[in-house]
């Protein structure tokens, strides 16, 4: 679970707008360069990438009465306090700062991407110039010095607030209970269970399905527990099967 | 889309520890030393080049030793180089000694088997739902291991016992490979799809037609053994290619 005092960012899709300012500004203060878009039939255009850390999704569909929806997520890293990317790192570059953020030092990363492979959230990607891995850092510059993250500061809706974690779960709930006596009655708050409790947290109008998010995502020690369960039953049953014929055979002579 | 995805030198050490694995082990279950000793240089020469290979597809290769000045028993990108480090010093001895001592057999048996196993694990703790959705992985290429280090086994010339081994377990590694599509097609839609009509549909098939379907066929009548064994040997690399790359299809490629 996050501490209270942790750093957290709240966001609210009913206050999203959709027009990426958040991206723009990720880009601008993190430094990062230009990327090609891709036209995929939508307004989605732009992937997360080693030069990418934040992006707008856009999703869009009918709802059970058939009325047309079209909604955005902020979609990034989460600062998970179980982070599965944490949990792979072989070397413990990737891993917990002061204030639940979560971020990867450069100068220890070997470039192996198992934190890559291992993200429910995508959010992690590998830098072929540099070698290393690259992601959010909450602007751990920048909030370190009292200013919220570069997303935060160019939102100019309030979709994006900035606070400790108390705050802005309280806020979140708030808006939440606002929402269900609006008549959004499937409005949620997501991330305060996944991977342990996320720094960044969702006010959702819908199921998060809706927004491409994961569903009870499963912590990377769980994962690497049950795997390792599985592979232990199979090296049990195949090497039992295989050493069994071999060794059957060359005691009877292989007369078969 | 992005890079950075795990590619050929992946897929080429996956193959070569899990033949030089699986003959090490299967070798053990036989009476020939000198096939025993035959089992330990192909296993210790995966391991080797196999290790050699996972340093160069680091980002960083020159860090490799970041490794080994950590401890993270959680991640198995750790573990497994750790047990890829400790089985490399186990088979060295081994191929050393004259006498193997059988506490020695068994440390370097163990540590091998965990170092075909993980890289199954590695694969199936991740976020991607080809690998992940099912537990199946480290069950197909520890079934791939057995029947490919046979394969191996048998070029040089194991008895009857080896080929039964084999035979058997090409019948489980296949069925292992359609229960994980099934399973996966669900969560994995693309990937399974890229498999079986898409870009990777030529390793798939490839593998069906040459590394399962003729190897068996014949070795069901017992002609052509040493061809059926350079099939399995190809079609285990087919498999570990499809395998990774239909992992990251539209997430990294």
């Amino acid at each position: 679970m996050p501490r209270l005092d942790d750093f957290a960012i709240l966001f609210d899709a009913s206050y999203c707008i959709g027009c990426r300012a958040c991206q723009v500004g990720c880009k601008q203060w993190n430094d990062l360069p230009a990327t090609e878009t891709q036209n995929r039939g939508s307004y989605d255009s732009s992937y997360l990438s080693a030069h990418t850390w934040l992006k707008m999704s856009y999703h869009e569909g009918l709802d059970k009465d058939g009325e047309v929806y079209w909604d955005f997520t902020r979609t990034s890293c989460m600062h998970c306090s179980e982070a599965a990317c944490v949990e792979a790192c072989p070397t413990g570059a990737m891993n917990y700062r002061p204030g639940g953020v979560v971020t990867v030092d450069q100068d220890w990363c070997i470039g192996c991407r198992n934190c890559v492979q291992a993200c429910p959230y995508d959010a992690v990607h590998f830098d072929e110039q540099k070698g290393v891995v690259q992601k959010c850092t909450f602007c751990h510059d920048r909030i370190a010095n009292g200013l919220a993250p570069a997303c935060v500061k160019a939102c100019p809706t309030g979709a994006l607030r900035f606070g400790t974690y108390g705050a802005m779960r309280r806020a979140a709930w708030e808006r939440v209970e606002a929402l269900k006596a609006e008549g959004y009655t499937e409005a949620n708050v997501y991330g305060l269970k996944e991977m342990g409790g996320t720094h960044v947290i969702y006010v959702l109008l819908r199921h998060p399905s809706t927004y491409g998010l994961p569903i009870e995502p499963m912590t990377q020690r769980h994962k690497v527990a049950v795997d390792w369960l599985s592979a232990g039953i199979a090296a049990a049953a195949l090497g039992t099967l295989g050493w069994v014929i071999a060794r059957r055979e060359e005691v009877s002579g292989g007369e078969s | 889309m992005t890079g950075g995805e795990w590619g050929i030198y992946i897929v080429l050490y996956f193959w070569l520890a899990g033949f030089g694995g699986g003959a090490f082990l299967l070798a053990l279950s036989q009476r020939d030393r000198w096939l025993q000793r035959v089992g330990a240089w192909l296993a210790f020469l995966g391991v080797v080049v196999g290790a050699l290979l996972l340093v160069i597809d680091l980002g960083q290769p020159l860090r490799f030793w970041h490794l080994l000045a950590s401890f993270r028993p959680v991640s198995v990108m750790w573990l497994g180089s750790a047990f890829l480090f400790l089985d490399g010093i186990a088979l060295f001895l081994l191929l050393f000694l004259r006498q193997w001592p059988p506490l020695l057999v068994w440390a370097a048996a163990i540590l091998t088997l965990l170092v075909v196993g993980y890289t199954g694990v590695l694969l199936t703790a991740t976020a991607r739902p080809f690998w992940a959705a099912s537990p199946l992985i480290p069950w197909i290429f520890l079934a791939s291991a057995g029947t490919t280090g046979a394969a191996v086994l048998a070029l040089f010339g194991a008895e009857a016992g080896v080929h039964r081994a084999a035979f058997w377990l090409a019948w489980v590694e296949g069925a292992l490979i359609l229960l994980h599509l099934v399973w996966t097609y669900p969560s994995a839609t693309p990937a399974v799809q890229a498999l079986l009509s898409g870009s990777l549909a030529w390793a798939f098939w490839g593998f069906v037609a040459f590394g399962f379907g003729i190897p068996i066929w014949l070795e069901a009548r017992k002609k052509g053994l040493w061809l059926a064994a350079l099939l399995v040997l190809a079609g285990g690399f087919l498999l570990r290619y499809f395998v990774v790359y239909a992992g990251q299809v539209g997430y990294l490629i």
